[in-house]
């Protein structure tokens, strides 16, 4: 006998397929995605032909090329845009399939046909989890598969092992953040009077998390400030920055602190790491990386789970079985 | 037209009583808040910053630059909003416009405005100045934010034509959100299911923000949120100069950012606007396709049932 949370869960793959949504967003996700990383790419082109092109002029003065840094190329780092698009339109995605596992219960009424049947609330629910959650990591499996494809044909050489493992736990960190999404949509449109009116609750709360929280953090770091950063516009060099900056300590602390309240931040800061997109970390061991971030990954496993157990323990209400 | 003024009231009271409308509504004054408090603690904190590198320079006997927020306007403090106009504004007005229509369409209001005497373009006009009036209301309450803060905050020296510039910068706010409340109007009167009323503005609004940008001047969703990167120069490219041309017109986020810079001081210098057509119209076009989007939907909507099919 087949258990009735994995029959729920397949049946809401079969339907997601079906009538396309899966495709199509996963389609939407893909574009933003292959866009950042070609724009990206040819950004990088540009810087390159810049530097040959300075370089050539310095040693036609006679003067030693090391004068100016190389541009230096890792693949991965191609992929910042990506994540950025995961972490705000993911979300996002996960937010609509959240309501529309949701919603389609309530209003086609089956709803309460199902819980007519032998299954306890917790079955259901897990059942809605299970499948929504299987969908976003399989439509995130074909965006970090199609991103990694061009990311080795942008390349020209064929992505390492270490690589490829690197994009597999950035895709399986990446699955959890946008589950935690997905969860807390479908709670939202679970228990709201109007399914609607859970979702529009849902994008008040993506909007704090994923841009508002990280947009304060970010423009109030002075070196946001000022284009092209405060420091390098005054020439002062890196022990005197780091001397100057401890002596705003709190101000830092104030500014990191609404950043990390954040669940996005947390997810961008492991995957920057994890993929060598941030330059502290290029180059550095997979391990060492882990190791270091896995407080980050910790707290993305929390906050799903913890929604996760939210929607789990809160029994169906009788009143809302109902689209009205 | 005597039905015009009861069907605008009747859609105000609707969006006075709708809690997602006020979260969000509440959501955005808070925000608009908070960003003149950015702005001044940023600048503060540079101007900090400055104070002790000019002194370690002057020590080492290095040449001092010019303090780079010195020679800005006290408007560039509220350099943030236009970043939460084009975030929480724009979302708002989705929520406003979808919330105008679904409410009619779903509590079954609209036959019932259906059996009055009127035609659909009265219907269509009432919900049209409905979504203007609400919007109106909402950047002004954002205005008197910001004005109030304006007058609190130490050391500022505000003159008439900062004043005239925060007040055009209010009016390009509202044209803006009206933008993305004129489409969730239209998307959610043609929408067979609620869903999709509101999943077309915002997907609207989102390859606006953090697509479109990318393309034209490789600009990341995390820079496209942040009011001094995002008007980074594009790479200067073919492909770049291309993507801008082709693109750059209908990159509405991006034309509401350069034109917010330019009225609040804080556009830095040698930036130029992407594309061939220029920001102003750019926006104007774009509204004016909106306005018939919506009132094309509206005009259509039929009177006698409504409801959505999902």
């Amino acid at each position: 006998m087949h258990s009735p949370i994995l029959t729920i869960a397949r049946k809401d793959t079969v339907d997601a397929t079906r009538d396309r949504f899966l495709q199509t967003v996963t389609a939407f996700l893909v574009l933003a995605v292959v866009v950042s990383i070609v724009a990206g790419a040819i950004a990088l082109a540009s810087d390159v032909a810049t530097y040959v092109a300075a370089r050539d002029q310095l040693l036609a003065l006679g003067k030693p090329a090391s004068a100016i840094a190389a541009p230096e190329f890792y693949p991965l780092k191609l992929l910042r845009g990506a994540i950025e698009q995961i972490e705000i339109m993911g979300a996002v995605i996960a937010l609509l399939a959240g309501y529309r596992a949701a919603a389609a219960e309530r209003g086609r009424q089956t709803l309460a046909l199902i819980l007519t049947r032998p299954l306890r609330h917790w079955q259901f629910l897990a059942a809605k989890l299970l499948g929504g959650i299987g969908l976003a990591a399989l439509s995130l499996l074909a965006v970090f598969a199609v991103a990694t494809l061009l990311l080795a044909v942008l390349a020209g050489v064929g992505l390492s092992g270490n690589d490829l493992a690197r994009v597999a736990i950035t895709w399986a960190v990446a699955s959890v953040y946008v589950a935690g999404f997905y969860t807390l949509s479908f709670g939202l449109c679970l228990w709201a009077r109007q399914p609607a009116n859970g979702l529009l609750f849902g994008f008040a709360i993506w909007l704090l998390v994923v841009l508002i929280a990280p947009q304060i953090g970010d423009t109030l770091d002075p070196d946001n400030q000022v284009a092209g950063g405060v420091f390098a516009q005054l020439s002062v060099p890196k022990a005197e920055q780091d001397r100057i900056k401890a002596g705003y300590a709190g101000y830092e602390a104030l500014r990191n602190g609404i950043e990390v309240a954040s669940v996005t931040k947390h997810f961008e800061r492991f995957s920057f790491a994890v993929l060598g997109i941030k330059d502290t970390y290029t180059g550095l061991p997979l391990a060492t990386v882990l190791i270091e971030k896995r407080g980050d990954a910790l707290w993305i496993l929390l906050f799903t789970l913890g929604l996760c157990g939210l929607v789990l323990l809160r029994p169906i209400s009788p009143d809302r079985l109902t689209k009205e | 037209m005597t039905a015009f003024r009861p069907l605008i009231l009747q859609a105000l009271q609707g969006l006075a009583r709708d809690r997602t409308v006020a979260v969000m509504a509440t959501l955005f004054v808070v925000l608009v808040l908070i960003s003149a408090w950015l702005g001044w603690s940023a600048t503060t904190t540079v101007n900090a910053i400055y104070a002790d590198a000019a002194k370690f320079l002057a020590e080492s006997g290095q040449p001092v630059p010019p303090n780079p927020v010195m020679e800005t306007s006290p408007l560039a403090l509220f350099r943030n909003l236009s970043i939460y106009v084009s975030l929480i504004g724009a979302l708002s007005a989705i929520v406003t416009g979808f919330r105008l229509v679904a409410t009619d369409r779903r509590a079954g209001v609209l036959p019932l405005i259906g059996s009055r005497p009127l035609d659909p373009w009265t219907y269509a006009a009432s919900r049209l100045v409905s979504l203007a009036l609400a919007m109106a209301a909402l950047i002004a309450l954002a205005a008197a934010v910001s004005v109030v803060t304006f007058l609190i905050l130490p050391g500022l020296l505000v003159t008439g034509s900062d004043w005239l510039r925060l007040t055009l910068f209010f009016v390009l706010a509202w044209g803006f959100v009206m933008l993305f409340g004129l489409i969730a109007l239209g998307a959610t009167a043609t929408a067979r299911s609620e869903a999709a009323g509101v999943l077309t503005p915002v997907s609207v609004w989102l390859a606006v923000t953090f697509i479109l940008p990318a393309l034209t001047g490789n600009i990341h969703p995390t820079a496209a949120i942040n009011p001094v990167s995002a008007l980074a120069a594009a790479p200067d490219t073919a492909f770049f100069h291309v993507m801008g041309s082709l693109f750059g017109p209908l990159s509405v986020a991006e034309s509401f950012k350069f034109l917010s810079a330019d009225l609040l001081r804080f556009l830095p210098d040698g930036i130029v606007s992407r594309g061939t057509l220029p920001p102003l119209p750019a926006l104007l076009l774009a509204l004016a396709a909106a306005f018939a989007f919506a009132l094309r939907g509206l005009s259509r909507l039929d009177l006698t049932k409504g409801d959505f099919d999902a």
